[in-house]
């Protein structure tokens, strides 16, 4: 170890190899804070898509003929399809939704009526019961989207309007023979959600399934399939396999597909994510890059500084190749250090986040929900990343260290002992 | 009968100096016996340093022969040389050449750590045998000083250690006491010719001092590049 104890002594001798440390570690502490909150963002995403859409989804109103078939008649065709969970049905419509109901029609003003996707849901509702008007004309209980309550300056019993227009014979048919109908209906907010995805807590309002079909006049009830996957199972062969069946069953048009897999719907965004988290990444190991750089300047500096000792070292005995590795070992023993420092300081940016957030924006947050979409800033440290960007940064020491150490193994030893 | 550990035949050393060369070593012819202890002399710029460089492989000649221990080593690579160096070469030096970062039992550890390779392996023997060697040079109690904490004598004493821990056939010594006082320098050339007799290493040591010299079993004697005489000293 007595090489060692030299590379050590050099480390601890010499500020600007401490400082070659300390820029590695700004580095991979920077590196390793974007990877995590790239990583969350992603993850979170996925898990809200996955939640909101299912692992898969199967478009009813895109099937054959647009004919609505019963439930049972989906649930006896994907029975036999491996990987499916069970399926939830689902009804998606859309309309306003406002304080003061229809009246808000002829005189709309931006606080009073919010456009939002109508979904009908089995799930939820258990507690609630559709009560009635002086009329006699249901009040169907509504959960919605936080962000659309905020917006509407609602709170939980306030009473709503909901104005839609249905086509044909009711919600989804592709009967078109019929005039448009307007349709109105009173609800009352019985419960706000709260998903953690901006977008999606501002644009929805969910209802007991049934009761929308029968406002909607929809006599199918349902014109979406989401599918829950078995545990282990691939959503998008899960999906492949369903189109397939729903095929083989003439419930859909070969090259009309009707099922998606969670990754269809997540579609651009996951990519874009993906895509930037991959060009963020090339871009902040520049950062390592330039410390390795620091890390070569300074070592051939020690190289220019110690030739008496490297020659030292060649006359008692150390082959060139010795020489080299022991440069190059503390080259990375140097950028072990900083990588070490470096983790440590990124694991607490990532636990502190917000705090850093505040104290960068001057008390204002940076990421903002209807930019970013989440009201946190979601993160999550990959092991896989984190072994990458270790791996990488050693790679990159021990690539540059090799310039200096090559030099060093160069040193004339006659010269380098003269030398004081 | 006299083993023969060191033979060099006809070297020559010239350098460049401007446009002309500068011929340093005129074909220089000599041998080494086991455990013969010899005195180069010569005036400065004779050509003393320069031959102690050829024999110790840390410089090539231009031209003749050399062999160390029977083997032929002229043209071998770098990293052989360096490997015979570590396992049959010793160096003292005048300027002493201790790694100033490691103290007195790690600047003796370091040639046994270069010629086993084995890094990552306990050396408890090598560091037993680097502290022997302390003690036989009288620095028991000065393991962990550094350099800048000894003395002129204490530092080549941790030289001499250095050279001999290895075991070494050839002891190269280049003016040894020229770097400290008259009192120390004996006690140190003492030290330096006892050891190396104990141990069987041939020595050939360059001074400008007759006193040392004549403390050799022979003395070879340089003048412009050229060795003009061997004689045998009465020691």
């Amino acid at each position: 170890m007595t090489l060692a104890t030299l590379g050590i002594a050099y480390f601890r001798r010499r500020p600007l190899l401490i400082f070659s440390a300390v820029a590695i570690a700004l580095g991979v502490a920077v590196l390793f804070s974007v990877l995590a909150v790239m990583n969350g963002f992603l993850a979170e995403l996925q898990t809200s898509i996955r939640t909101i859409s299912g692992d898969a989804a199967v478009d009813i109103s895109r099937s054959r003929g647009g004919e609505f078939r019963p439930l049972e008649a989906y649930e006896k065709t994907l029975a036999d399809v491996d990987g499916v969970d069970h399926l939830d049905p689902q009804l998606n419509w859309y309309g306003l939704i406002g304080r003061r109901g229809s009246a808000a029609v002829s005189d709309p003003r931006s606080t009073d009526l919010s456009g939002l996707l109508l979904i009908g849901v089995d799930t939820g509702f258990e507690d609630s019961e559709v009560e009635s008007d002086a009329g006699g004309r249901p009040i169907l209980p509504m959960r919605l989207g936080v962000g659309a309550a905020e917006r509407l300056d609602l709170e939980v019993g306030d009473l709503l309007g909901v104005i839609t227009f249905v086509e044909g014979s009711g919600a989804g048919s592709r009967e078109r023979s019929k005039a448009p109908q307007l349709l109105q209906m009173s609800c009352r907010l019985v419960e706000t959600i709260k998903t953690g995805r901006y977008d999606q807590d501002l644009d929805r309002a969910v209802f007991p399934r049934q009761a929308l079909a029968e406002f909607l006049s929809s006599t199918a009830g349902f014109n979406e399939l989401l599918i829950r996957t078995t545990p282990g199972a691939d959503p998008v062969q899960v999906a492949a396999d369903i189109e397939r069946a729903m095929q083989l069953a003439g419930f859909t048009h070969p090259g009309y597909p009707t099922t998606f897999s969670w990754r269809d719907r997540g579609g651009n965004l996951l990519r874009a994510v993906e895509n930037q988290r991959g060009m963020l990444s090339i871009v902040f190991f520049f950062i390592v890059l330039v410390a390795a750089y620091q890390l070569v300047a300074t070592l051939t500096l020690t190289v220019t500084e110690k030739r008496r000792d490297i020659s030292v070292l060649r006359a008692l005995g150390a082959t060139p190749r010795r020489v080299i590795r022991f440069f190059v070992s503390l080259g990375l023993l140097i950028s072990l250090i900083g990588i070490s420092l470096g983790l440590l300081l990124g694991q607490w940016l990532v636990q502190n986040l917000t705090t850093v957030e505040k104290w960068v924006g001057g008390g204002q947050p940076i990421f903002r929900a209807e930019i970013y979409k989440f009201d946190h800033i979601p993160v999550s440290v990959d092991p896989g990343s984190v072994v990458v960007l270790v791996g990488a940064t050693l790679l990159v020491a021990m690539v540059f260290s090799l310039i200096p150490a090559w030099r060093a193994s160069r040193v004339k030893v006659i010269d380098g002992l003269r030398s004081r | 009968m006299s083993e023969l550990v060191l033979q060099a035949d006809a070297l020559r050393k010239s350098y460049r100096m401007g446009a002309s060369r500068l011929e340093v070593l005129k074909s220089v012819s000599l041998t080494l016996q086991r455990g013969e202890v010899c005195a180069l002399v010569g005036s400065s710029g004779s050509g003393k340093s320069t031959l102690l460089n050829l024999l110790g492989l840390l410089d090539r000649p231009d031209s003749g022969r050399l062999w160390i221990g029977g083997k032929e080593v002229q043209g071998v690579s770098n990293a052989a040389a360096a490997r015979l160096r570590a396992a049959r070469i010793g160096f003292v030096f005048q300027q002493f050449q201790l790694l100033p970062e490691l103290n007195a039992l790690e600047n003796v550890l370091m040639p046994r750590r270069l010629a086993s390779g084995n890094w990552w392996r306990r050396r408890n023997a090598e560091r037993e045998a680097a502290r022997s060697a302390l003690q036989r040079v009288g620095l028991a109690q000065r393991l962990t000083h550094k350099p800048n904490q000894l003395s002129g004598g204490e530092q080549q004493r941790v030289a001499i250690a250095r050279a001999l821990v290895c075991g070494p056939q050839v002891l190269l010594a280049d003016e040894p006491t020229g770097n400290i006082d008259c009192r120390n320098g004996d006690e140190v050339l003492s030290l330096l010719l006892h050891l190396s007799r104990e141990q069987g290493a041939a020595v050939l040591l360059a001074t400008h001092d007759p006193k040392v010299a004549q403390q050799c079993d022979r003395i070879l004697t340089m003048r412009d590049g050229l060795l003009v005489s061997s004689e045998l000293t009465q020691a």
